[in-house]
């Protein structure tokens, strides 16, 4: 858990939080993670190769999230769960290459595309069932009072994907702390923050600049 | 035949072919002018520009080694160390990459600085009365990585937490004020009056 121990690494984010984030924290916080929690992947059952979600920070695999649990005095914390289903590509063409040499073997012809892609998904899902998925857990910590976010995580992917989850389940609006954010929280924008031409050795359009930004 | 005549017509159609039914030159971008392209996508992508003038200001307003802002009553004094990455949109070179304990402070990074490279990622010491922390900085998420804080003082699993917690929250701040600070100068009349100007003689020795 990066959060207790080791160096550290993490997105900043600063969060408009609704009103029932400081009048009623255990409840508010309880309902945001269930509504987001993590469901495990079923392999028998569905086509999903990959699910995400909310899970407590001491338990990874408890989505329990009682009223209270995660509070940490004016922090709630807890993870960001994704599971994932990879089969081995060395693998899947092992065994087709076994499907493909006894298909010839059997009718004393080469099978068709069809025949092999219609092989190589009945491999997929055969292989899918055998394969356990990895699990990787992030860390999330957010201030109820200030509306601080630190998502523990490097992959900017993964940073994305977790901070619409907390928008969407926490009824929040977050925005980066990077400079933009910054200004943007500061009130100020516009021309005043154009690209210094000087320092950048080239005059950047405002059209170009626009087109960027949009 | 149909199928051939089609296909040559589809061909052609798509410009692989010209009226002759030989292959046309394909006209291929110069392959600097793409990576030029994508470095300008970079530069203005999350306005990633700004960062990048924060962390060249940075750089430029620390080597002095004096306090540059107040954060709850105590100075806070940076210092670049090791690595840098300078990115940039014209010229040959659109990343450069310098190593060494004076490398960010060095005639060549500033020489490079003043053909167009700015100062894209950094790993900076940020002193905060008797706290230091260490961390790399983007230009443009300004992202915490590989951070070192100082170290705990309390022994209790519970209180380490709220006392990482708040080191984190901390470090946070001290960013925040250094980046406020950089937004006051930028967005003030004497940014590209005096500031620019000045930078520019520092970046030229």
């Amino acid at each position: 858990m990066p959060l207790l121990a080791g160096t550290v690494t993490f997105a900043r984010f600063q969060a408009e939080l609704p009103k029932t984030a400081s009048t009623d924290t255990r409840r508010w916080l309880s309902r945001a993670l269930k509504q987001g929690a993590f469901q495990p992947l079923d392999p028998a059952a569905g086509a999903e190769d990959r699910s995400a979600g909310f899970v407590e920070l001491e338990d990874h695999d408890s989505t329990t999230f009682a009223a209270g649990a995660g509070l940490e005095g004016e922090y709630a914390l807890f993870g960001w769960r994704v599971d994932q289903i990879k089969i081995p590509a060395p693998q899947l063409k092992a065994e087709l290459g076994r499907w493909l040499a006894k298909f010839e073997q059997e009718h004393g012809r080469k099978a068709t595309r069809g025949e092999k892609a219609h092989a190589k998904d009945a491999i997929r899902g055969m292989l899918r069932q055998r394969t356990p998925p990895t699990s990787k857990v992030h860390d999330v910590s957010l201030s109820w009072k200030t509306g601080a976010v630190q998502v523990w995580a490097a992959s900017r992917g993964v940073v994305d994907e977790i901070s619409e989850a907390i928008e969407s389940a926490f009824e929040a609006s977050l925005s980066p702390r990077n400079l933009a954010g910054l200004a943007g929280a500061a009130g100020l924008e516009g021309k005043s923050l154009a690209p210094t031409g000087a320092l950048l050795g080239v005059e950047l359009s405002g059209a170009e600049v626009d087109r960027g930004e949009a | 035949m149909a199928r051939r005549e089609a296909r040559e017509e589809a061909a052609f159609l798509r410009g692989d072919v010209g009226v002759d039914g030989q292959a046309t030159d394909r006209e291929e971008r110069d392959e600097a002018e793409v990576e030029r392209g994508k470095a300008r996508e970079q530069l203005i992508r999350n306005r990633a520009w700004l960062g990048r003038e924060f962390l060249t200001w940075l750089l430029w307003r620390s080597e002095a080694g004096e306090p540059l802002v107040e954060l709850e009553g105590t100075g806070v004094t940076v210092l670049f160390i090791s690595k840098l990455l300078l990115r940039g949109v014209q010229g040959d070179v659109v990343e450069v990459a310098a190593r060494g304990a004076q490398a960010p402070y060095s005639a060549q990074v500033k020489h490079a600085l003043d053909e167009g490279l700015l100062v894209h990622q950094a790993r900076l010491r940020f002193s905060h009365g008797e706290r230091a922390y260490e961390a790399t900085l983007d230009a443009e998420f300004l992202d915490v990585r590989s951070a070192k804080l100082p170290e705990l003082l309390t022994e209790e699993e519970d209180d380490r937490l709220q006392e990482r917690l708040h080191l984190v929250e901390q470090l946070s701040a001290v960013v925040d004020a250094l980046a406020g600070d950089f937004l006051e100068v930028r967005a003030g009349r004497g940014w590209a009056k005096k500031t620019v100007p000045a930078l520019k003689a520092w970046m030229r020795g």
